[in-house]
C-alpha cells in the first residue's frame, strides 16, 4: 500500500475515533484495529519466519501490546474520572468536599466517562501502533518537509532506537535480578533508569559516529536567505497577531486572515529552507489500484460520522443511558478494515507468484 | 600506500596516549589484519584512517597520515567517507533504518545521489556481497552474520577503496565469520579493495590476510609485515602458528593448511606412539578412553608395551554412565540407583598417579561414581549429584519455539561447553536455567529443588549467570561497590563471605581497579568485574554467555585459568561460546545446540576432534586447529600435541 493510503487511513480513524464517546462505536474501531494488526504481525512472522533465521523474533512492532494497555488504560480513566469529575445522577457515594480534588459525590456517570475516555486513549493507540507496524521508517519520514531533513532522521533513528531501548531496558533488570535485586514496589524501578540512561547514551554517542563515518552532516551547511528568515519571522508575527486580534472585540473578524497569511508566509520560509537541502530519495512509492479502494473506504467510514452527527453522540451524562448503534455508522467503520483485506490479496499473490 | 608517519595520538582528558609514535606504511590492494592486546589502539589507528580520530573523538594528533594522497586528518569524515568505508564491531549500532535497501542507500540519499546511480550502486553491492536473498528483508529478521554482511554493503555503497573493519566478526559464530571473511576476501581478490581488518582472533582471520600489523600495549615499536615475519617476532600467535614455533618448523605455519605440510612428516610408528601418548594425556584431563583407544592398530594393544611405556588400561563394567543423561527421562533427574549402560574404558597414565589396578587418580565424572566399588580414590565426594538439572526443557517466544526438549545436567567440578550457531537458542537456555525466561515445558532442578517457584535473585545466589554484555551488570560508582550492592541484594554481609569481596577481586586480577569506575575499565577488566559482581556470593554453578568476546589471547588466558580455577574448586561450569579454542581448552563436555535442540552432545575429542560432525557427515564447523591439523588423533590443544610428540 501507498504510504499516502496509510496516512489516509490513519487520519480516518483517529478522525473517527476522536469524533464519537459512544462506547459501541469506539469498541467496534478497536476490535478492526486489532484485526488489521494481526494481519500485519502475521505478514511481518510469516516473513521472519521465511528468513531461516531461527532466532528471537524481531523487535520491531509491537513493544506494548493494545489489550495490556487496555488493562490498564480503561480502568485508569474510569478511577480517575470517578474521583475527579463529581458529576451525575448515579450516585455511589460522597467524599468529604474538604478533600483537594476528590472530595464530592463520586457518580456512576463519571466513572463510565472515565473507562470511555480510556478506550478512546487505547483505540488511538492501536491505530498508531498499527502504522508503526505497517511502514517502514523510511515511509514515516519521507512526507516530513525537506527543511526538517535532519528532524527526520532524528525521528527515524527514534523510531528504531525505541525497540533497542526497551531490549536494553529488560537487559538491565535482567541483569539486576541475576545479582539479587528484587521488585516488589514502583520505587525499585527507579535503579533501573540510571543504567538504561548511561547505555542508551553509550548506544547514541556509537550510532552517531558511524553516521558520521558514512558522511552524515557533511556537504555545504544550509543557511537561510535573508528573504525567508524574513519571511518566517513575518509568518509567526502572523500567526502570534491572529491570537491577539481573537481577544479583542473589534479586530476579532481578521483572525483568520493573519493566520492564513502568517502560515502561508512560514510554509514558503519552510519551503524555501528545503530547497537547499541536498537530499533524494531512492524509492518512489507507487500508487496501486488498492489504494483508491483504501481511499474510497475511509471516505465511506468518515462521511456518515460527518453527515449524521447526532446519531455518533453519546454522552453518559446527566444520567447513564444505553448508547444507540446506527447501522449507517457502524457499517462504514467496515470500510477501515480494507488495508487487512489489501495485505492478505498481496500475500496471496505472492504466494501464487 | 597509507603511512602513518610518527603519529601519535590522545584521547582528551586522558593522560596515556592511544597511540605513540606510530610509524607504519599499508600497502594498497592488501588484506591488512591488525592484531594486538587490548587497549593497544587498533582501534584508535583505524579510526584515523577515516578522519574520525580526531573529528569525531576530539583530542591531540601528532605526525602525519596519508590515505594515499589524502590529508584525513585535513579532510575529516566528511570527505574519507567516500574513500573509506568503516564497519564497526556491532552492526546493530550502525543502522539507521529499518529495512535492508534503505539501509544500503542511507548514505547515498543523504549525499544526494541522483536515483539512477543509487539503483546501479545498490545492484552493485548486492551482487558483490550476494545479499540477493536479503534485499527486502528487515533488519531485525536478520542473523548476526548476514548484518554484518549488510553493514559491510553499506560501507561500500560510496566505492571507497579502502574497506576498515573494527572486529567485524567478534560477536559471530564460527560458520557467520567464515562467510564474511570469505566475503571479504573476495572484495580484495577480485576488486584489489584493500581491506584492513582489526581483529582479536587471529586464526580466524590469518587465512585471508597477506600483511599484518602488530601493535604492542606498551609504547614499543610496531611491528608489521607479512604474517609470519610478524607471528614470529610476537608471543601472542594462533595455535597452529605456537605449535610451529614450539618444533622449530620454518617458515612459520599461520594458517592449518601451512602447517599440515610439517605434519605430513610425522608418520608411521612416531604417529602411532605419539598418538597412544596423546590418548593418555586426554586419560588425564578429560578422559574418553575408549574413543581414543579404538583407532589404535591391534598390535599396539600389547600389554607388555604399554607395561614398558609405562601406562595401564582398567575395563569397567556396566557403569553408570546414564545416570545423569537426559535421555534416561528417570523421574528423579539425579539417578540414585544404577542404571546399566555400556562398558566405559578408563585409561589412567603413570604420571598422574599409581599404576597398580587398585589406583587411579584420573577419571571422568562417570568412573568417580563408580570408583569406590573399583577401589578407585573418589577425586570429588559431591560429584555424584548435579547441581543444575534441566530435564526436557522447552522454551518459546510468541509461540515461536525456542527450545524444544533441552535435557542437561551439571555436575560439580565439570565444565560443560554449549556450541552452536547464532540464535539456535544458546542464551535463551542459560536464561531459562537461572529464570529469566519462563519454560513452557520440562524443569529446572538447582541442588535437587525445583526452580519454578524460586526467585530469579534465588536461584541467581547459587548460580553465577555472565550475560553477553557484562555492561549491563556494571552500573555502580565503583568496582567495589558493584559486589557490595551483590551482597546487599542478598541480604549477606562483607563478613559472610570467603573469600571478602577485596580478595576476590585480587584474585580476579582486579585490585588495582577497586576504586575505578567500572564503565572506564577495559572489555576486559569490565567481564571480569562483572563476574566479581556474580561470584561474590560464593555460587556453586557458573554460566557464561560468550565470555570471550571482544577479549586478546591475554585475557583469554586468564579466563581460562579462572575456568580451571573454579573447576577445581568444584564448581559445575556451563560455557555458550563460539570460541572452539577455548572449549578445547577448558571443556570436559561439549553440548552443540541446533534449530533449539541438542544436535550432538560427548567430550571435547568426540565432538570437536572428528572432521565430520555426527552422523551427517557434514564438515564439522567446531574443530580447533590442532583437530585440523592432526584429524582423528584426539589432539585438541597444543599442549595436547607437544606432550603426544615429546614424551
Amino acid at each position: 500500500m501507498h504510504p499516502l493510503s496509510w496516512f489516509a487511513w490513519l487520519g480516518t480513524a483517529s478522525l473517527v475515533t476522536l469524533l464519537t464517546r459512544n462506547p459501541l462505536y469506539i469498541v467496534v474501531l478497536f476490535v478492526i484495529f486489532i484485526l488489521v494488526m494481526d494481519v500485519e504481525c502475521a505478514s511481518q512472522r510469516a516473513s521472519a519466519g521465511s528468513s531461516g533465521y531461527d532466532g528471537a523474533p524481531s523487535d520491531r512492532g509491537l513493544t506494548l501490546s493494545p489489550l495490556r494497555f487496555a488493562l490498564f488504560a480503561v480502568p485508569a480513566g474510569a478511577v480517575f474520572n470517578l474521583l475527579t469529575s463529581h458529576v451525575g445522577e448515579t450516585v455511589f457515594f460522597r467524599l468529604p468536599p474538604a478533600i483537594p480534588l476528590i472530595g464530592g459525590v463520586l457518580t456512576a456517570e463519571a466513572l463510565v466517562y472515565g473507562a470511555i475516555s480510556g478506550l478512546v486513549l487505547v483505540t488511538l493507540f492501536t491505530a498508531f501502533a498499527v502504522l508503526n507496524l505497517a511502514l517502514p521508517v523510511r515511509d514515516l519520514i519521507a512526507y516530513i518537509p525537506r527543511a526538517f531533513y535532519p528532524v527526520a532522521i532524528v525521528s527515524a533513528i527514534a523510531v528504531t532506537f525505541v525497540p533497542s531501548t526497551l531490549r536494553q531496558f529488560r537487559q538491565v533488570r535482567e541483569a539486576q535480578a541475576i545479582r539479587g535485586y528484587r521488585m516488589r514496589g514502583w520505587r525499585d524501578w527507579l535503579p533501573l533508569f540510571l543504567p538504561v540512561l548511561v547505555g542508551g547514551l553509550e548506544r547514541a554517542l556509537q550510532l552517531a559516529e558511524a553516521m558520521t563515518a558514512r558522511g552524515f552532516g557533511g556537504g555545504a551547511r544550509t543557511h537561510l536567505a535573508p528573504v525567508a528568515q524574513i519571511s518566517l519571522v513575518a509568518g509567526l508575527a502572523g500567526v502570534l497577531a491572529a491570537g491577539v486580534v481573537q481577544l479583542t472585540a473589534t479586530w476579532a473578524s481578521a483572525a483568520p486572515v493573519f493566520l492564513t497569511g502568517g502560515a502561508l508566509l512560514m510554509g514558503a520560509a519552510i519551503w524555501h529552507a528545503g530547497r537547499g537541502v541536498q537530499h533524494t530519495r531512492y524509492r518512489r512509492p507507487v500508487w496501486h489500484s488498492v489504494d483508491i479502494f483504501v481511499v474510497v473506504a475511509c471516505g465511506i467510514a468518515i462521511v456518515p460520522f460527518l453527515v449524521w452527527a447526532e446519531s455518533r453522540a453519546y454522552s453518559p451524562y446527566p444520567a447513564l443511558a444505553w448508547p444507540l448503534f446506527d447501522l449507517r455508522l457502524g457499517g462504514g467503520l467496515l470500510g477501515l478494515m480494507v488495508p487487512a483485506f489489501a495485505r492478505r490479496l498481496s500475500e496471496q499473490s505472492d504466494d501464487h507468484i | 600506500m597509507i603511512t602513518f608517519d610518527h603519529v601519535s595520538f590522545s584521547y582528551p582528558e586522558v593522560a596515556l596516549p592511544a597511540l605513540h609514535e606510530v610509524t607504519l606504511t599499508l600497502v594498497e590492494s592488501a588484506f591488512t589484519l591488525i592484531s594486538g592486546p587490548s587497549g593497544a589502539g587498533k582501534t584508535t589507528l583505524l579510526r584515523c584512517l577515516n578522519g574520525l580520530v580526531p573529528h569525531f573523538s576530539g583530542g591531540v594528533l601528532t605526525g602525519q597520515i596519508r590515505v594515499g594522497d589524502l590529508d584525513p586528518v585535513a579532510l575529516g569524515p566528511e570527505v574519507m567517507c567516500r574513500h573509506v568505508g568503516f564497519v564497526f564491531q556491532d552492526p546493530e549500532t550502525q543502522f539507521v533504518m529499518d529495512y535492508v535497501e534503505d539501509e544500503l542507500v542511507f548514505a547515498l540519499e543523504n549525499a544526494a545521489m541522483p536515483r539512477a546511480e543509487m539503483r546501479s550502486r545498490v545492484s552493485e553491492v548486492i551482487e558483490l556481497l550476494d545479499l540477493g536473498s536479503l534485499r527486502h528483508r528487515s533488519l531485525a529478521t536478520l542473523s548476526g552474520g548476514e548484518k554484518q554482511r549488510i553493514a559491510i554493503a553499506a560501507a561500500l555503497a560510496f566505492r571507497p577503496r579502502i574497506l576498515v573493519l573494527d572486529e567485524p566478526t567478534s560477536q559471530l559464530d564460527p560458520r557467520s565469520a567464515r562467510e564474511v571473511l570469505e566475503a571479504l576476501g573476495r572484495l580484495n581478490r577480485d576488486l584489489g579493495l584493500t581491506v584492513i581488518l582489526a581483529e582479536h582472533r587471529l586464526e580466524r582471520v590469518l587465512p585471508f590476510a597477506d600483511r599484518l600489523v602488530y601493535l604492542p600495549a606498551a609504547e614499543a615499536p610496531v611491528v608489521h609485515g607479512m604474517p609470519d615475519e610478524v607471528l614470529g617476532q610476537i608471543d601472542l600467535v594462533p595455535p597452529v602458528t605456537a605449535l610451529g614455533k614450539a618444533l622449530g618448523w620454518s617458515p612459520l605455519p599461520v594458517t592449518v593448511a601451512e602447517g599440515q605440510r610439517f605434519c605430513e612428516a610425522i608418520s608411521g610408528t612416531d604417529a602411532m606412539f605419539a598418538y597412544a601418548r596423546a590418548c593418555a594425556h586426554h586419560a588425564g584431563r578429560k578422559c574418553d578412553a575408549k574413543k581414543a583407544l579404538k583407532p589404535l592398530p591391534e598390535q599396539t594393544r600389547d600389554e607388555s608395551l604399554w607395561a614398558r611405556e609405562g601406562r595401564v588400561i582398567f575395563e569397567v563394567d556396566a557403569m553408570c554412565a546414564g545416570a545423569h543423561q537426559p535421555s534416561m527421562k528417570t523421574q528423579d533427574p539425579f539417578c540414585s540407583g544404577r542404571c546399566p549402560t555400556a562398558p566405559v574404558f578408563v585409561l589412567s597414565v603413570q604420571q598422574r598417579g599409581a599404576i597398580t589396578s587398585g589406583h587411579c587418580a584420573i577419571l571422568e565424572v562417570d568412573s568417580v561414581r563408580q570408583a569406590p566399588q573399583l577401589g578407585l580414590p573418589v577425586l570429588s565426594a559431591q560429584a555424584d549429584r548435579p547441581t543444575l538439572v534441566a530435564e526436557g526443557l522447552s522454551v518459546a517466544y510468541h509461540g515461536k519455539p525456542v527450545l524444544t526438549d533441552v535435557s542437561l545436567s551439571l555436575y560439580p567440578g565439570q565444565v560443560i561447553a554449549l556450541l552452536g550457531r547464532n540464535g539456535t537458542g544458546k542464551s535463551t537456555l542459560l536464561k531459562a536455567l537461572v529464570g529469566l525466561v519462563p519454560h513452557q515445558g520440562g524443569s529446572v532442578w538447582l541442588s535437587g529443588r525445583e526452580t519454578r517457584d524460586m526467585a530469579v535473585a534465588d536461584v541467581c545466589r547459587e548460580v553465577a549467570y555472565l550475560p553477553q554484555d557484562p555492561n549491563a551488570l556494571l552500573f555502580a560508582e565503583t568496582v567495589l561497590d558493584e559486589l557490595h550492592i551483590t551482597l546487599r541484594n542478598h541480604g549477606v554481609g562483607a563478613a559472610e563471605v570467603d573469600p571478602a569481596p577485596e580478595a576476590l577481586l585480587e584474585n580476579l586480577g582486579l585490585a588495582h581497579k577497586v576504586t575505578a569506575y567500572p564503565r572506564d575499565l577495559s572489555v576486559g577488566e569490565r567481564q571480569r568485574a562483572a563476574l566479581a559482581a556474580v561470584l561474590v556470593t560464593q555460587p556453586s554453578t557458573v554460566l557464561l554467555d560468550e565470555p570471550t568476546r571482544g577479549l586478546d589471547y591475554d585475557a583469554k588466558d586468564r579466563l581460562l585459568a579462572l575456568i580451571h580455577g573454579w573447576r577445581a574448586e568444584g564448581r559445575a561450569v556451563l560455557l555458550v561460546t563460539h570460541d572452539v579454542e577455548l572449549v578445547a581448552e577448558a571443556a570436559d563436555r561439549v553440548v552443540i545446540l541446533d534449530e533449539g535442540g541438542i544436535a550432538a552432545e560427548g567430550s571435547p575429542v568426540d565432538i570437536l576432534g572428528e572432521p565430520v560432525f555426527g552422523d551427517s557427515q557434514a564438515a564439522n564447523p567446531f574443530m580447533p586447529q590442532m583437530a585440523r591439523l592432526f584429524p582423528g588423533t584426539g589432539w585438541l590443544t597444543v599442549a595436547d600435541v607437544l606432550a603426544g610428540l615429546r614424551s
